[in-house]
């Protein structure tokens, strides 16, 4: 059998068009390519979209390509990831999964107050596909918790796992802040564990599991993903009933380059005088280029620099995308501003561990007002759907908010 | 009123003698207090002989009469000519001002009685509260509960010495587990035994807070446990420092490794790499002592691991321990399956990086907003053992000169404080002493503690399993505690536990359901 797995797509994550369209160009890409390799199905382990309930631009060509993919009996087995979860279980992806453009794989049933996942089976190659979902904050760790495992170690056959949660053993050095699960909390005995969420590529034979695999993002959700990353990527997985084969395959549809511009001690013109010299030598041939200002300038202050003529220039010089950086940037006078991370996850995350605790509340502890706190950040940051009203959306928001706090 | 049990009648200001009550059987260790004028003076009881009217040759007659003719002698008024006599040392004043160090004594035939908890209402429980069991009077316990400050106990370091058996690893457990009712500190347990989480038996992961609790392993994970992987890109050279014995041409071949290849120094090493300046032996010296205290083999397909130093995953396990740690979360690293060069490795990493960091945070001003990190040593004697220190300085020993500057702290535990070095023992703020059989390691102990315990030898070779005396620079006077037993500890915390779970467990929210 011959199989995709890709993670995190995040189709409608970034601002800016441009951006936004090769996000979307990525997943084009990854699917044409899926279908040229004549795979057998293909798994996407959460986050296909950024919110549960995405723009049109982006919602619009992922549901083309997958009528394609349906057209040529090629099924898709999705889980919901973080960013797509919503308190009332409607999401864009049970639409897709109504309309017969895809597969939950997280699927399963209360016994005994413990949760049993059913498998899903490919009926064209026979392979047993389960899936969890993905919460933020690391919310699913409870859910873990009370797995049955038994049902699901002992199945025989070929077995798939879909998850959506960076495990603890496997997270990179730059990103130890992460919520995480050891991988003692997966059930044990799968051929395959097709992991989300977890922004790296990442490939492991655990003992008494199996091949576990991160894809990383299908592309970089972030300008430090950009920088670190340079491209997103998919695996193509073959198994020929022996022995698994995975292979990644990166999606770069452009390059990314890079320039730090050290302020420290300049004023805002020498320090961008020294960087159109540097950047009137280049030809960027439709590359991303990034612009990360940093350092305390002698005088001035950080918005006397000329940004929009640099950009300009970028443009001049045959740059796709210009993206400038300047949160480490300060002028003379004003304090430099620590950051506790750099997306706005790990921000977010740190942010609210750091408060958690401060108020006492009854019935509350530290861990249990963290999982409350995240569940309400997903919950009012969700955005108004296309003819909703301002009252309907209103009342919308406060009954998904009384139904958490109501727990 | 509390009974009285003596009168002093004689002695010195250290060594005061008393006479028992007939039918009362004082103990040694045991506490007794003199009401006088200017307060109330505590004593404790080091010695117990006999008194006796009659002089030593007819006492021997008497008793030779009746062992040997079965003679029905008795002697006359035998309360008043024989006793128990008891020798006393005062430990604190009590008086309307407060308590402080007794330099008095007590009038001429005072009469004793015995503690009633009343006498120690000053004893208070403090801000950041380290419970060590209750007070202890000779075996008796008072339900009177004695904590410390663990913020200044445990950046200053404890020592728990005690023989085997006498409930060293109950009390470490005990101490943990009140960690985890009430977080103070940040604690990190190297578990050579594998006795703390409770794999087989009830542990830390049976506290109600268990999810406090972190526990790392290599060997079968149970569930909600960390598999204990470290990235061989984490270590550094000075890690290795105290574990391995290196020759100088190893040692500047190591550095000189780590300079050209950073993080990538050790796959470099073990790739057979050419190094100007070093000999060909020297270099197969470090490859084959890395290979073995790693567990990794070099073959033509690249590195393979097969123990806990990985070169896949592990990248984050020291920051997430330390993260975990800030947090006042109680991190086990289980060392049973490890090679004793592979324990030392760890434990020297983990050292090295906690107080690396918590160094930083005083640099950067953060260091008050950090808890204190204690480091539980099993088996101390390994790392600051005098022959353990003439191969070199290691983190621990580093620790435990410079550590509580940083708010990082050990506890250490072992059989043979005699073998620590003196220097290091004076460092060490409290010292929490258990039986010891051994008279050097009882006078180890004796000569390093914070009050004067040069009359206490018999007291602690009488030490059964759970009592213990606690000498410390933040405790006014020894106090003789009794330990609780874990289990009845860990029984009580769970019957007073009320929990309630955040409910999403209940739905699975997200779930495709039946």
């Amino acid at each position: 059998m011959k199989f995709a797995h890709m993670s995190d797509c995040h189709v409608g994550s970034w601002r800016d068009p441009k951006m936004r369209e090769l996000n979307i160009r990525a997943f084009s890409t990854t699917i044409d390519k899926s279908m040229s390799e004549k795979v057998d199905f293909i798994l996407i382990s959460g986050d296909l979209f950024n919110t549960a309930f995405p723009g049109y631009e982006g919602l619009k060509e992922v549901v083309l390509k997958l009528k394609k993919l349906h057209d040529r009996d090629i099924p898709v087995y999705i889980i919901q990831g973080s960013h797509e979860y919503s308190p009332t279980g409607k999401t864009i992806l049970d639409v897709l999964e109504n309309a017969g453009l895809c597969i939950n794989a997280a699927k399963g049933e209360i016994v005994d107050g413990k949760l049993k996942l059913n498998f899903t089976i490919d009926k064209k190659t026979g392979a047993k596909i389960a899936g969890f979902i993905g919460r933020k904050g690391g919310i699913e760790k409870n859910y873990f918790e009370q797995l049955m495992k038994e049902n699901l170690e002992s199945e025989d056959g070929f077995k798939i796992f879909m998850f959506h949660s960076a495990i603890t053993e496997y997270k990179p050095s730059d990103m130890s802040e992460m919520d995480s699960q050891p991988i003692s909390l997966l059930p044990k005995n799968f051929s395959y564990y097709a992991g989300g969420h977890l922004h790296a590529v990442f490939e492991n034979m655990e003992q008494d599991y199996g091949l576990v695999v991160y894809p990383g993002p299908l592309f970089p959700n972030s300008v430090k993903e950009l920088e670190k990353l340079g491209c997103g990527g998919f695996y193509l997985v073959n198994y020929d009933g022996a022995k698994i084969n995975a292979n990644y395959i990166p999606v770069e549809l452009c390059k990314v380059r890079s320039f730090k511009i050290d302020c420290n001690n300049k004023t805002p013109s020498e320090a961008s005088e020294e960087i159109i010299s540097h950047l009137s030598a280049e030809d960027f041939n439709n590359a991303i280029v990034i612009l990360r200002f940093f350092g305390t300038l002698k005088s001035g202050s950080p918005v006397d620099i000329p940004y929009n003529d640099i950009i300009k220039l970028c443009y001049e010089h045959g740059a796709l995308v210009v993206m400038k950086h300047t949160l480490n940037l300060s002028g003379a006078e004003l304090e430099q501003i620590s950051t506790i991370g750099q997306t706005l996850e790990e921000i977010e995350s740190s942010v609210v561990k750091e408060h958690a605790g401060q108020i006492s509340m009854t019935g509350y502890d530290p861990e249990k007002e963290i999982r409350l706190t995240h569940a309400l950040i997903e919950t009012l940051n969700l955005e108004k759907e296309e003819g909703e009203t301002n009252s309907e959306f209103e009342k919308r928001i406060l009954n998904e908010t009384k139904m958490l706090l109501d727990y | 009123m509390s009974e009285i049990l003596g009168q002093i009648i004689s002695g010195s200001f250290d060594k005061i003698t008393l006479r028992q009550k007939a039918n009362v059987f004082l103990e040694i260790g045991e506490l007794l207090v003199a009401d006088t004028d200017r307060g109330k003076i505590i004593f404790q009881i080091y010695d117990l002989l006999y008194g006796s009217q009659l002089s030593q040759q007819n006492l021997e007659l008497v008793s030779g009469l009746q062992l040997e003719e079965n003679s029905n002698l008795e002697l006359m008024d035998p309360e008043l000519r024989s006793y128990v006599l008891a020798s006393l040392k005062p430990l604190i004043l009590i008086d309307q001002f407060g308590i402080k160090l007794c330099k008095t004594m007590p009038k001429f035939f005072s009469q004793v009685r015995a503690l009633q908890p009343d006498d120690l209402a000053f004893l208070t429980k403090p801000k950041h509260p380290l419970f060590l069991g209750n007070i202890r009077s000779g075996s008796k316990e008072l339900h009177i509960p004695i904590y410390l400050n663990s913020q200044e106990v445990f950046s200053h370091h404890v020592l728990i010495p005690a023989q085997t058996g006498r409930g060293k690893s109950n009390l470490a457990m005990c101490m943990m587990l009140n960690n985890l009712s009430e977080p103070t500190a940040g604690i990190l347990v190297l578990d050579p035994h594998d006795e703390y989480y409770g794999r087989n038996r009830a542990g830390l992961k049976d506290h109600p807070f268990k999810e406090n609790v972190v526990y790392y392993t290599s060997k079968k994970p149970p569930v909600g446990a960390r598999t204990l992987k470290i990235n061989i890109t984490m270590l550094q050279p000075m890690h290795f420092q105290g574990v391995i014995n290196w020759s100088e041409a190893q040692q500047e071949a190591l550095y000189g490794f780590y300079r050209r290849y950073n993080k990538d120094w050790i796959e470099h090493i073990l790739a057979d790499d050419e190094f100007e300046g070093f000999q060909e032996g020297t270099l197969a010296v470090l490859k084959r002592r890395m290979i073995s205290i790693l567990d990794i083999d070099s073959t033509s397909s690249g590195l393979i691991s097969h123990g806990l130093f990985d070169v896949h995953a592990g990248e984050s396990t020291i920051n997430d321990i330390i993260s975990a740690l800030e947090e006042k979360k109680i991190v086990v690293v289980d060392t049973s399956n490890i090679s004793a060069n592979g324990e030392l490795l760890i434990g020297s990493l983990l050292g090295t990086e906690i107080l690396h960091k918590y160094q930083y945070y005083k640099a950067t001003g953060e260091l008050a907003k950090k808890p204190v990190v204690s480091i539980i040593l099993e088996e101390a004697v390994r790392v600051l053992g005098v022959d353990a220190l003439a191969q070199g300085i290691n983190i621990f020993s580093t620790i435990a000169r410079e550590g509580r500057k940083f708010k990082v702290g050990l506890v250490a535990i072992t059989q043979l404080p005699s073998m620590i070095p003196r220097e290091i023992l004076a460092n060490i703020g409290t010292k929490i002493i258990l039986g010891l059989e051994m008279a050097p390691e009882r006078r180890a102990i004796i000569e390093s503690a914070a009050q004067d315990l040069s009359e206490y030898d018999k007291n602690i070779a009488s030490l059964d399993k759970g009592e213990a005396i606690v000498t410390s620079n933040f405790t006014k006077f020894a106090i003789p505690i009794k330990i609780p037993d874990y289990n009845s500890l860990l029984q009580e915390m769970q019957n007073k536990a009320i929990r309630e779970k955040y409910a999403s467990t209940e739905s699975f929210a997200g779930m495709k359901l039946k």
